[in-house]
């Protein structure tokens, strides 16, 4: 395969630099088969969790058809109460989605503050760098089991927790990105010309570092898909409201889950859907904005 | 070997480091979140007067540097307070439960191994083939799995479909002697299956990864310019120097592991440390639940100071860095 990439010339006018290497990133990101796919999923996926409340109904209780199998009146089938799951994979698209929304916003907006700030002043560095070592290092799980449990199941606390032991992992990929920018000349010329540290910072360092970012925010939220699906499986989730999780959690507790095979396919179809989706994006995306892979 | 004993001992205070690390922001996250702390030593169903009876029995009335020490003063002495609900110590509770984890996850990373480096050696030496290509799809598909729904899984088709495991629990309560083994590795093999699929694809695309820069390295192209058998390359010369990120990697995924014991061991009811902290959750035993992460995590210690310290063995180079 052949590209224009390789053939058009490398250097345009400085204007325009920034506009083509976007134009051309969105161009390789459209070639790699599995791009597009993942995003349309995604789309799919959100589209679904905001429009939750117009496809149908929220699950409400007890109806009187118990476990039955999928059919054309309760697509998914109906779990131990007579709730239709088709309604509890929806409704819980909503919820799984605000809570990777807010926790990855979260932990994003905390990891990146404490990469750069580290990267940027030096003696702040070691102490960061042993932080999030340690941080990284213990089972994480367990430890945001204590809290939820402690604090008391509910939407808020889940995103807290998540965000909490998210942010390490943030920091780790973003300070190893910044460290490599702040050692370059172009730093050296923004101090020399009398930058202030918060304008090098925001006008210089970010922007070097954006696209790590960017994969950071996607495969942070897939991760906080699995953490927050995981705590609510053990029944630490929201009571008030549905989440993939949760469905996969009444299952186990009411032993439906090796009686009926849809109480539990359809909401693991949502989780493997949503993460498999947003890992192949951010994989696509870094490989598109790589120039070592523009010819091949 | 001073360097090597240099070596060691630095290691062995990292991991001590960060052990003191989970150990007090434990301590500080039960005391400092809003809520009653009095529910961290505490059952809720007690009166106020009990309540406040523990209170002062435990010592949280007291300063919160006075309850440091006198905290850290018992877990030294491995005293990790009494669970609400079994009226026994914390660490009799889990200690019991603790070789079932330790069986479970050390079999998964085995199993993990076994596979793992033949399919990462077939996926670096033929790139671009079948076995390659399954592998870099399986590296994304496998770090995207939710555990449950894997036990579930495999639960459904080797436990109910085909009837040919066992689908919970470690063992039957009727085995002995000798069957008596071979029945926990009956009970042992789906949740050991579960983990594995779960960690298997970072580890192969690791060493697939290293294992393409090792052969690309002069010391490979002597030994094939030697005339050694391609085998003998791969396998003697190459594989060698590329499982060491693999090895770091073992390390650095060892708390992962660890939470993905737990839901496994939450839906093949595996009488675990896992399983204990599902039964502790619905219970609301806080005691258990905080027992089991400094447990868990002294385990994770542990296991990171011996990956740490075998990469001492296997790369000579690290002892004196």
């Amino acid at each position: 395969m052949s590209t224009q990439a390789s053939t058009a010339p490398a250097v345009a006018e400085p204007v325009a630099t920034a506009e083509s290497s976007a134009r051309r990133t969105w161009r390789e990101f459209r070639r790699n088969p599995l791009g597009l796919p993942a995003v349309v999923i995604v789309a799919v996926l959100v589209l679904v969790g905001l429009c939750a409340p117009l496809i149908t109904a929220a699950p409400a209780g007890y109806g009187p058809d118990v476990l039955q199998a999928p059919s054309a009146a309760h697509w998914f089938g109906t779990d131990n109460l007579g709730r239709d799951i088709f309604a509890e994979v929806v409704w819980g698209t909503r919820a799984s989605m605000l809570v990777a929304v807010c926790s990855s916003a979260l932990a994003i907006a905390l990891g990146v503050l404490v990469a750069v700030l580290g990267a940027y002043f030096r003696s702040l560095d070691t102490a960061i760098g042993t932080l999030v070592d340690l941080m990284l290092s213990l089972p994480v799980l367990p430890l945001m089991i204590l809290i939820a449990a402690l604090a008391g199941p509910s939407l808020p606390v889940t995103v807290a927790v998540i965000a909490a032991f998210s942010w390490p992992e943030v920091t780790r990929v973003v300070r190893s990105a910044a460290l490599s920018v702040v050692g370059l000349p172009y730093m050296d010329a923004a101090r020399v010309i009398g930058g202030g540290h918060a304008w090098i910072i925001r006008k210089h360092l970010l922007p070097a570092v954006a696209p790590v970012i960017v994969v950071s925010v996607v495969l942070t939220a897939s991760r906080a898909v699995l953490s927050a699906a995981g705590l609510a499986f053990l029944g630490l989730s929201d009571p008030r409201s549905w989440s993939w999780g949760r469905i996969l959690y009444e299952a186990q507790q009411s032993g439906a889950m090796s009686s009926a095979w849809w109480t539990t396919l359809f909401p693991s179809i949502a989780i493997l859907a949503l993460v498999v989706s947003a890992t192949l994006m951010s994989i696509a995306y870094n490989d598109a904005r790589n120039p070592r892979n523009h010819r091949r | 070997m001073p360097t090597a004993l240099r070596f060691a001992a630095r290691r062995v205070a990292r991991g001590l480091l960060t052990l003191w690390f989970a150990v007090t922001a434990t301590f500080l996250l039960l005391r400092l979140l809003p809520g009653n702390p009095a529910l961290a030593v505490a059952n809720p169903n007690m009166t106020k007067h009990d309540q406040q009876l523990l209170l002062t029995q435990y010592g949280l009335d007291q300063p919160l540097i006075v309850q440091y020490g006198k905290y850290l003063w018992q877990l030294l002495h491995g005293n990790l307070g009494m669970s609400f609900t079994q009226q026994v110590p914390v660490s009799s509770v889990l200690l019991a439960r603790l070789p079932w984890t330790l069986l479970l996850t050390g079999s998964a990373l085995l199993v993990t191994v076994a596979i793992g480096v033949p399919l990462g050696v077939l996926a670096a030496t033929r790139r671009g083939g079948v076995v390659d290509r399954l592998v870099q799809l399986g590296g994304v598909v496998g770090q995207s799995l939710f555990v449950p729904s894997v036990g579930i899984f495999l639960l459904f088709f080797f436990g109910l479909w085909l009837r040919a495991l066992p689908i919970g629990g470690a063992y039957s309560p009727d085995a002995s002697g000798a069957a008596w083994y071979g029945d926990v590795a009956a009970h042992l093999v789906l949740p050991c299956l579960s983990l594995m699929l779960l960690q298997i694809g970072s580890y192969v695309l690791t060493l697939r990864a290293s294992l393409i820069d090792a052969l690309g390295e002069d010391y490979c192209e002597l030994a094939r310019a030697k005339g050694l058998p391609n085998r003998t390359v791969v396998w003697k010369h190459a594989l060698r120097n590329a499982l060491l990120p693999t090895t770091t990697l073992v390390g650095l995924q060892l708390g992962f592991l660890v939470g993905g014991a737990v839901l496994t061991e939450t839906i093949f009811a595996y009488p675990g440390i896992g399983r204990g902290i599902y039964e502790a959750v619905t219970q609301l035993d806080y005691p258990v639940l905080q027992g089991a992460f400094v447990l868990l995590a002294a385990t994770v210690v542990v296991a990171n100071m011996l990956t740490d310290l075998l990469y001492g063995v296997l790369d000579p180079r690290v002892r004196t860095a």
